[in-house]
Protein backbone atom coordinates (compact mmCIF):
# COMPACT_ATOMS: atom_id res chain seq x y z
CA UNK A 1 0.00 0.00 0.00
CA UNK A 2 1.53 3.39 -1.15
CA UNK A 3 -0.79 5.40 0.64
CA UNK A 4 -2.58 8.83 -0.04
CA UNK A 5 -1.06 11.31 -2.59
CA UNK A 6 -0.88 14.99 -1.47
CA UNK A 7 -2.04 17.82 -3.84
CA UNK A 8 -1.46 21.53 -2.49
CA UNK A 9 -3.39 23.50 -5.18
CA UNK A 10 -2.10 27.31 -5.29
CA UNK A 11 -5.31 29.08 -6.31
CA UNK A 12 -9.35 28.15 -6.69
CA UNK A 13 -8.56 26.95 -10.55
CA UNK A 14 -5.94 24.97 -9.39
CA UNK A 15 -8.52 23.17 -6.68
CA UNK A 16 -10.69 22.59 -9.08
CA UNK A 17 -8.82 20.48 -10.92
CA UNK A 18 -7.90 18.79 -7.54
CA UNK A 19 -11.16 18.40 -6.89
CA UNK A 20 -12.59 16.89 -10.58
CA UNK A 21 -9.88 14.85 -11.24
CA UNK A 22 -7.28 13.63 -8.12
CA UNK A 23 -7.77 10.12 -6.98
CA UNK A 24 -10.67 9.65 -4.76
CA UNK A 25 -11.30 9.44 -1.81
CA UNK A 26 -10.61 13.19 -1.28
CA UNK A 27 -9.71 14.44 2.30
CA UNK A 28 -9.59 17.83 2.41
CA UNK A 29 -7.37 19.71 5.20
CA UNK A 30 -7.28 22.96 5.82
CA UNK A 31 -6.20 23.97 9.71
CA UNK A 32 -5.98 19.63 11.05
CA UNK A 33 -7.44 20.68 14.30
CA UNK A 34 -9.77 18.02 13.78
CA UNK A 35 -9.01 15.86 10.40
CA UNK A 36 -5.30 14.90 12.14
CA UNK A 37 -6.59 14.20 15.67
CA UNK A 38 -5.72 10.80 16.68
CA UNK A 39 -7.56 7.67 16.15
CA UNK A 40 -9.28 9.24 13.21
CA UNK A 41 -7.74 7.36 10.19
CA UNK A 42 -6.42 9.03 7.71
CA UNK A 43 -7.51 7.37 3.53
CA UNK A 44 -4.93 4.88 3.16
CA UNK A 45 -5.04 5.55 -0.54
CA UNK A 46 -7.03 8.80 -2.47
CA UNK A 47 -5.69 12.19 -2.03
CA UNK A 48 -4.76 14.36 0.61
CA UNK A 49 -6.21 18.12 -0.43
CA UNK A 50 -4.50 21.35 1.53
CA UNK A 51 -6.29 24.21 0.99
CA UNK A 52 -4.08 26.28 2.96
CA UNK A 53 -1.75 27.32 -0.15
CA UNK A 54 -4.61 28.98 -1.74
CA UNK A 55 -4.66 32.88 -0.76
CA UNK A 56 -8.00 33.88 -2.17
CA UNK A 57 -9.42 31.48 0.81
CA UNK A 58 -8.06 33.75 3.54
CA UNK A 59 -8.90 36.72 4.49
CA UNK A 60 -12.26 39.01 5.81
CA UNK A 61 -13.47 41.76 3.37
CA UNK A 62 -16.87 43.95 3.98
CA UNK A 63 -19.22 45.77 1.51
CA UNK A 64 -22.61 47.75 2.40
CA UNK A 65 -24.08 44.22 2.33
CA UNK A 66 -21.99 41.54 3.20
CA UNK A 67 -19.38 40.87 5.48
CA UNK A 68 -17.40 37.57 3.56
CA UNK A 69 -15.20 35.76 5.25
CA UNK A 70 -12.88 33.13 3.32
CA UNK A 71 -13.23 29.52 4.78
CA UNK A 72 -9.45 29.20 5.48
CA UNK A 73 -9.35 32.34 7.75
CA UNK A 74 -8.02 31.10 10.71
CA UNK A 75 -10.23 31.38 13.79
CA UNK A 76 -7.72 33.70 15.20
CA UNK A 77 -8.35 36.44 12.69
CA UNK A 78 -11.95 36.10 13.83
CA UNK A 79 -11.17 37.39 17.24
CA UNK A 80 -8.43 40.17 16.57
CA UNK A 81 -10.30 41.58 13.51
CA UNK A 82 -12.20 44.59 14.58
CA UNK A 83 -14.68 44.19 11.59
CA UNK A 84 -15.81 41.14 12.78
CA UNK A 85 -16.02 42.23 17.09
CA UNK A 86 -18.21 44.96 15.13
CA UNK A 87 -19.97 43.65 12.61
CA UNK A 88 -21.07 40.00 14.45
CA UNK A 89 -19.98 40.03 17.98
CA UNK A 90 -21.38 36.98 18.63
CA UNK A 91 -18.76 35.03 15.74
CA UNK A 92 -15.82 37.18 17.41
CA UNK A 93 -16.99 35.84 21.12
CA UNK A 94 -17.48 32.28 19.61
CA UNK A 95 -14.00 32.37 17.84
CA UNK A 96 -11.94 33.37 21.32
CA UNK A 97 -13.91 30.63 23.03
CA UNK A 98 -12.91 27.94 20.09
CA UNK A 99 -9.97 25.63 21.43
CA UNK A 100 -6.50 27.14 22.75
CA UNK A 101 -4.09 29.75 21.25
CA UNK A 102 -2.31 27.03 19.11
CA UNK A 103 -5.90 25.58 17.86
CA UNK A 104 -7.33 29.39 17.14
CA UNK A 105 -3.72 29.64 14.66
CA UNK A 106 -4.87 26.83 12.51
CA UNK A 107 -8.24 25.84 12.94
CA UNK A 108 -10.25 27.69 10.20
CA UNK A 109 -13.95 28.93 9.63
CA UNK A 110 -14.42 26.61 6.93
CA UNK A 111 -13.46 23.60 8.63
CA UNK A 112 -15.46 24.23 11.45
CA UNK A 113 -18.65 24.16 9.86
CA UNK A 114 -16.89 21.08 7.29
CA UNK A 115 -16.60 18.94 10.24
CA UNK A 116 -20.04 19.56 11.14
CA UNK A 117 -19.46 18.78 15.44
CA UNK A 118 -22.98 18.75 17.19
CA UNK A 119 -21.11 20.84 19.78
CA UNK A 120 -18.92 23.71 17.47
CA UNK A 121 -18.88 27.21 18.38
CA UNK A 122 -18.60 29.19 15.34
CA UNK A 123 -21.36 27.40 13.27
CA UNK A 124 -25.01 28.12 15.52
CA UNK A 125 -23.85 31.66 15.15
CA UNK A 126 -23.29 31.29 11.30
CA UNK A 127 -26.88 29.47 11.15
CA UNK A 128 -28.32 32.64 13.16
CA UNK A 129 -26.78 35.34 10.84
CA UNK A 130 -28.37 33.47 7.75
CA UNK A 131 -25.02 32.76 6.64
CA UNK A 132 -24.78 31.68 2.89
CA UNK A 133 -21.79 29.05 1.69
CA UNK A 134 -19.76 29.62 -1.81
CA UNK A 135 -18.97 26.31 -2.36
CA UNK A 136 -16.83 24.84 -5.41
CA UNK A 137 -18.20 21.59 -6.29
CA UNK A 138 -16.49 18.19 -6.67
CA UNK A 139 -17.59 18.68 -10.59
CA UNK A 140 -16.09 21.48 -10.51
CA UNK A 141 -18.56 23.89 -10.69
CA UNK A 142 -19.49 26.98 -8.25
CA UNK A 143 -22.89 27.17 -6.18
CA UNK A 144 -23.97 28.72 -2.78
CA UNK A 145 -25.95 27.42 -0.15
CA UNK A 146 -27.73 28.44 2.55
CA UNK A 147 -25.43 26.94 5.30
CA UNK A 148 -29.10 25.09 6.67
CA UNK A 149 -28.83 23.59 3.65
CA UNK A 150 -25.02 22.34 3.54
CA UNK A 151 -23.84 18.59 3.31
CA UNK A 152 -20.68 17.73 4.84
CA UNK A 153 -19.94 14.59 2.72
CA UNK A 154 -21.21 15.48 -0.35
CA UNK A 155 -20.88 19.25 -1.16
CA UNK A 156 -17.39 19.88 -2.11
CA UNK A 157 -15.23 22.53 -0.89
CA UNK A 158 -16.07 25.88 0.73
CA UNK A 159 -14.67 28.78 -0.30
CA UNK A 160 -16.77 31.64 1.41
CA UNK A 161 -18.82 32.68 4.38
CA UNK A 162 -20.92 35.29 3.03
CA UNK A 163 -22.86 36.66 6.43
CA UNK A 164 -25.61 39.38 4.88
CA UNK A 165 -25.75 42.66 6.73
CA UNK A 166 -28.97 44.28 7.94
CA UNK A 167 -29.48 47.33 10.12
CA UNK A 168 -32.63 45.20 10.90
CA UNK A 169 -30.42 43.11 12.47
CA UNK A 170 -28.05 45.14 14.47
CA UNK A 171 -27.24 42.89 17.71
CA UNK A 172 -25.99 39.60 18.59
CA UNK A 173 -24.26 37.30 21.47
CA UNK A 174 -23.29 33.99 21.88
CA UNK A 175 -22.62 32.13 25.02
CA UNK A 176 -21.30 28.87 25.81
CA UNK A 177 -20.74 26.37 28.68
CA UNK A 178 -18.28 23.46 28.72
CA UNK A 179 -16.80 21.08 31.65
CA UNK A 180 -14.16 24.54 31.75
CA UNK A 181 -13.39 27.95 30.94
CA UNK A 182 -11.27 27.24 28.27
CA UNK A 183 -9.78 24.74 25.62
CA UNK A 184 -13.37 23.39 25.96
CA UNK A 185 -16.01 21.59 23.98
CA UNK A 186 -19.66 22.98 24.68
CA UNK A 187 -22.00 20.91 26.36
CA UNK A 188 -24.28 24.10 25.41
CA UNK A 189 -23.78 27.11 23.18
CA UNK A 190 -26.63 29.56 22.15
CA UNK A 191 -26.40 32.09 19.63
CA UNK A 192 -28.29 35.22 19.12
CA UNK A 193 -28.83 37.48 16.28
CA UNK A 194 -31.73 40.35 16.55
CA UNK A 195 -32.97 43.61 16.01
CA UNK A 196 -32.44 45.62 19.19
CA UNK A 197 -33.47 49.66 20.02
CA UNK A 198 -32.31 49.59 23.34
CA UNK A 199 -35.82 48.72 24.73
CA UNK A 200 -37.56 46.25 22.52
CA UNK A 201 -36.54 43.58 20.58
CA UNK A 202 -37.29 43.48 16.10
CA UNK A 203 -36.80 40.63 14.83
CA UNK A 204 -34.75 37.47 16.57
CA UNK A 205 -33.06 34.77 15.36
CA UNK A 206 -31.60 32.15 17.52
CA UNK A 207 -29.77 28.93 17.66
CA UNK A 208 -28.91 26.14 20.40
CA UNK A 209 -25.15 24.16 19.55
CA UNK A 210 -24.90 20.52 21.09
CA UNK A 211 -28.76 19.92 22.11
CA UNK A 212 -28.97 17.41 18.54
CA UNK A 213 -26.65 16.85 15.26
CA UNK A 214 -27.08 20.09 13.85
CA UNK A 215 -27.75 23.67 15.35
CA UNK A 216 -31.34 23.35 16.17
CA UNK A 217 -33.32 26.46 15.50
CA UNK A 218 -35.57 27.51 18.74
CA UNK A 219 -38.46 29.26 17.37
CA UNK A 220 -40.44 29.17 20.51
CA UNK A 221 -37.68 30.97 22.21
CA UNK A 222 -37.38 33.84 19.21
CA UNK A 223 -41.10 34.47 19.67
CA UNK A 224 -41.00 35.25 22.95
CA UNK A 225 -38.40 38.09 22.38
CA UNK A 226 -39.86 39.27 18.62
CA UNK A 227 -41.39 42.31 19.19
CA UNK A 228 -41.43 42.63 22.78
CA UNK A 229 -40.04 45.05 25.12
CA UNK A 230 -37.06 43.90 27.64
CA UNK A 231 -38.48 43.21 30.93
CA UNK A 232 -39.04 40.81 33.21
CA UNK A 233 -42.25 39.33 31.88
CA UNK A 234 -40.34 38.84 28.74
CA UNK A 235 -36.92 37.23 30.51
CA UNK A 236 -39.60 35.31 32.46
CA UNK A 237 -40.84 33.69 29.10
CA UNK A 238 -37.34 33.58 26.92
CA UNK A 239 -36.27 31.37 29.85
CA UNK A 240 -39.43 28.83 29.97
CA UNK A 241 -39.23 28.67 26.32
CA UNK A 242 -35.92 27.78 26.77
CA UNK A 243 -36.34 25.14 29.01
CA UNK A 244 -38.77 23.61 27.02
CA UNK A 245 -37.53 22.83 23.63
CA UNK A 246 -34.24 22.09 25.14
CA UNK A 247 -36.09 19.56 27.02
CA UNK A 248 -37.35 18.04 24.18
CA UNK A 249 -34.66 18.61 21.46
CA UNK A 250 -32.32 16.13 24.48
CA UNK A 251 -35.64 14.37 25.83
CA UNK A 252 -34.60 10.45 26.31
CA UNK A 253 -30.66 11.47 26.63
CA UNK A 254 -28.56 11.02 29.71
CA UNK A 255 -27.77 15.01 29.59
CA UNK A 256 -31.64 16.10 29.57
CA UNK A 257 -31.43 16.69 33.42
CA UNK A 258 -28.73 18.89 32.94
CA UNK A 259 -29.23 20.55 29.66
CA UNK A 260 -32.77 21.51 29.89
CA UNK A 261 -31.65 23.92 33.27
CA UNK A 262 -28.44 24.75 32.34
CA UNK A 263 -29.60 27.02 28.82
CA UNK A 264 -31.30 29.57 31.00
CA UNK A 265 -28.18 30.55 32.03
CA UNK A 266 -26.40 30.18 29.11
CA UNK A 267 -29.67 32.12 27.32
CA UNK A 268 -29.03 34.55 29.79
CA UNK A 269 -25.94 35.40 29.39
CA UNK A 270 -26.34 34.92 25.09
CA UNK A 271 -28.92 37.67 25.76
CA UNK A 272 -27.41 39.90 27.93
CA UNK A 273 -24.71 40.24 25.67
CA UNK A 274 -26.99 40.37 22.87
CA UNK A 275 -28.66 43.92 24.57
CA UNK A 276 -25.19 45.04 25.36
CA UNK A 277 -26.07 44.87 29.24
CA UNK A 278 -24.11 43.10 32.16
CA UNK A 279 -26.20 39.67 33.42
CA UNK A 280 -26.26 41.69 37.48
CA UNK A 281 -27.94 44.92 35.68
CA UNK A 282 -31.23 45.33 35.56
CA UNK A 283 -33.62 43.24 34.11
CA UNK A 284 -31.53 40.48 34.52
CA UNK A 285 -31.08 41.41 38.07
CA UNK A 286 -32.39 38.80 40.35
CA UNK A 287 -33.81 36.64 37.40
CA UNK A 288 -33.95 33.34 39.06
CA UNK A 289 -34.02 30.20 36.62
CA UNK B 1 5.19 8.50 -1.74
CA UNK B 2 7.20 10.70 0.30
CA UNK B 3 7.87 14.06 -1.08
CA UNK B 4 10.58 16.48 -0.24
CA UNK B 5 9.84 18.95 2.21
CA UNK B 6 12.20 22.17 2.88
CA UNK B 7 11.68 24.50 4.98
CA UNK B 8 13.62 26.40 7.66
CA UNK B 9 14.23 25.16 11.15
CA UNK B 10 15.33 27.52 14.14
CA UNK B 11 17.19 30.08 11.37
CA UNK B 12 18.30 27.00 9.29
CA UNK B 13 17.33 25.83 5.75
CA UNK B 14 16.53 21.79 5.77
CA UNK B 15 14.99 19.60 3.60
CA UNK B 16 13.98 16.21 4.19
CA UNK B 17 11.34 13.56 2.65
CA UNK B 18 8.21 13.47 4.79
CA UNK B 19 5.06 11.28 3.49
CA UNK B 20 1.81 13.11 2.32
CA UNK B 21 0.09 11.62 6.16
CA UNK B 22 3.13 12.65 8.23
CA UNK B 23 2.69 14.81 10.89
CA UNK B 24 5.23 17.63 11.87
CA UNK B 25 5.56 16.73 15.03
CA UNK B 26 6.90 13.36 13.62
CA UNK B 27 9.06 15.08 11.11
CA UNK B 28 10.47 17.49 13.21
CA UNK B 29 11.42 14.56 15.94
CA UNK B 30 11.95 11.68 13.93
CA UNK B 31 13.69 12.64 10.43
CA UNK B 32 15.15 15.79 11.78
CA UNK B 33 16.29 14.43 15.31
CA UNK B 34 14.82 17.68 17.34
CA UNK B 35 13.35 15.76 19.89
CA UNK B 36 12.53 17.76 22.87
CA UNK B 37 9.17 18.46 21.34
CA UNK B 38 7.03 15.57 22.60
CA UNK B 39 3.80 14.02 21.25
CA UNK B 40 1.60 14.16 23.94
CA UNK B 41 -1.76 13.74 23.08
CA UNK B 42 -1.97 13.94 19.51
CA UNK B 43 -5.06 15.45 19.56
CA UNK B 44 -4.57 19.28 20.39
CA UNK B 45 -5.22 19.04 23.80
CA UNK B 46 -2.13 18.86 25.86
CA UNK B 47 0.58 21.35 23.90
CA UNK B 48 3.76 19.09 24.49
CA UNK B 49 4.29 19.46 20.45
CA UNK B 50 3.80 23.10 20.12
CA UNK B 51 6.16 24.65 17.79
CA UNK B 52 6.03 28.77 16.26
CA UNK B 53 4.92 27.94 12.74
CA UNK B 54 5.77 31.55 10.55
CA UNK B 55 5.64 33.46 14.31
CA UNK B 56 2.58 31.78 16.12
CA UNK B 57 1.95 28.71 18.20
CA UNK B 58 0.67 25.90 16.78
CA UNK B 59 0.49 22.07 17.76
CA UNK B 60 2.80 20.51 15.75
CA UNK B 61 0.88 17.46 15.78
CA UNK B 62 -1.97 18.90 14.08
CA UNK B 63 0.01 20.05 11.10
CA UNK B 64 1.06 17.96 8.17
CA UNK B 65 4.78 17.65 7.40
CA UNK B 66 3.89 18.98 3.92
CA UNK B 67 1.97 21.78 4.78
CA UNK B 68 5.25 23.36 6.52
CA UNK B 69 6.60 23.69 3.31
CA UNK B 70 8.21 27.31 2.74
CA UNK B 71 7.42 28.02 6.32
CA UNK B 72 9.90 28.98 9.11
CA UNK B 73 9.77 26.42 12.34
CA UNK B 74 10.75 27.31 15.55
CA UNK B 75 11.31 24.60 18.27
CA UNK B 76 12.39 24.69 21.92
CA UNK B 77 16.12 23.67 20.49
CA UNK B 78 15.51 27.07 18.66
CA UNK B 79 15.54 29.15 21.74
CA UNK B 80 18.54 29.11 22.96
CA UNK B 81 21.94 30.04 21.71
CA UNK B 82 25.00 28.80 23.32
CA UNK B 83 23.23 28.18 26.78
CA UNK B 84 20.03 28.63 28.07
CA UNK B 85 17.74 30.97 27.03
CA UNK B 86 16.37 33.65 29.26
CA UNK B 87 12.86 31.99 29.48
CA UNK B 88 14.51 28.81 30.45
CA UNK B 89 17.04 29.32 32.61
CA UNK B 90 13.59 31.86 34.67
CA UNK B 91 12.09 28.02 34.39
CA UNK B 92 14.44 26.81 36.53
CA UNK B 93 14.90 29.49 38.75
CA UNK B 94 11.11 29.65 39.53
CA UNK B 95 10.88 25.73 40.31
CA UNK B 96 8.73 25.86 36.89
CA UNK B 97 9.36 22.29 36.02
CA UNK B 98 9.30 18.75 37.16
CA UNK B 99 8.56 15.93 35.22
CA UNK B 100 9.69 18.18 32.23
CA UNK B 101 7.48 16.55 29.70
CA UNK B 102 5.45 19.56 29.19
CA UNK B 103 7.74 21.95 29.39
CA UNK B 104 9.12 22.51 25.65
CA UNK B 105 5.40 23.18 25.08
CA UNK B 106 5.09 25.73 27.93
CA UNK B 107 8.48 27.47 26.58
CA UNK B 108 7.54 27.56 22.83
CA UNK B 109 4.15 29.05 23.42
CA UNK B 110 5.44 30.95 26.25
CA UNK B 111 8.08 32.38 23.76
CA UNK B 112 5.39 32.88 21.59
CA UNK B 113 2.72 34.82 23.65
CA UNK B 114 5.87 37.15 24.81
CA UNK B 115 6.65 37.99 20.86
CA UNK B 116 3.49 39.12 20.62
CA UNK B 117 2.64 41.04 23.61
CA UNK B 118 5.90 41.26 25.64
CA UNK B 119 4.20 42.77 28.80
CA UNK B 120 1.38 40.42 29.60
CA UNK B 121 -1.11 40.32 32.47
CA UNK B 122 -1.48 37.12 34.76
CA UNK B 123 -4.51 36.73 32.42
CA UNK B 124 -3.44 37.21 29.32
CA UNK B 125 -0.49 34.61 30.83
CA UNK B 126 -2.82 32.07 31.72
CA UNK B 127 -5.22 32.23 28.43
CA UNK B 128 -1.85 31.98 26.26
CA UNK B 129 -1.14 28.42 27.82
CA UNK B 130 -4.58 27.16 28.79
CA UNK B 131 -3.79 25.35 25.51
CA UNK B 132 -0.45 23.59 27.45
CA UNK B 133 -1.26 20.72 30.31
CA UNK B 134 1.26 20.02 33.49
CA UNK B 135 0.14 17.44 35.27
CA UNK B 136 2.72 17.50 37.67
CA UNK B 137 3.90 20.67 39.00
CA UNK B 138 0.63 23.10 39.15
CA UNK B 139 0.97 25.83 37.13
CA UNK B 140 1.78 28.65 39.03
CA UNK B 141 5.38 28.55 39.27
CA UNK B 142 4.92 28.35 35.30
CA UNK B 143 2.62 31.57 35.06
CA UNK B 144 5.39 33.12 37.54
CA UNK B 145 8.44 32.23 34.96
CA UNK B 146 6.80 33.67 32.48
CA UNK B 147 5.38 36.91 33.91
CA UNK B 148 9.42 37.43 35.37
CA UNK B 149 10.69 36.48 32.42
CA UNK B 150 8.43 39.17 30.35
CA UNK B 151 9.65 41.83 33.52
CA UNK B 152 13.23 41.55 33.09
CA UNK B 153 13.29 41.54 29.22
CA UNK B 154 11.01 44.91 29.77
CA UNK B 155 13.68 45.99 32.55
CA UNK B 156 16.82 45.05 29.88
CA UNK B 157 14.68 47.03 27.04
CA UNK B 158 14.84 49.99 29.35
CA UNK B 159 18.51 50.03 30.17
CA UNK B 160 19.54 49.84 26.77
Amino acid sequence: MSGPGFAAPASIAELGDVLTAAPRPLRLIAGGTDVLVAGRALPASGTLVDLTRIAAMRGIAVDARYLRIGACTPVAALCREAQVRALLPALADAAAQCGSVQIRNRATIGGNIANAAPAADLVPVLHAAAATLRILTTGGTIADAPIGEYLPDASGAILDVVIPLDPAWNRSGFAKLGPRREVTIARLNIAICAGFDGTRFGKVRIFAGAVAPRPRRLARVEAALAGRALDAATLRAFADALADEVNEATRGRASNAYKRRAVIGVGMDALAKTVGMDCDAHPFAGFSP
Amino acid sequence: MPSTLSLTVNGRSVSAPAEPGERLSRFLRERLGLTGLKEGCCEGECGACTVLLDGEPVNSCLVLALQAEGCEVVTVEGLSGDGLGDLQAMFIERGAVQCGYCTPGMLVAAEGLLRNNPEPTDAETRSALAGNICRCTGFQTIIDAVVATAAARGQAGDAA
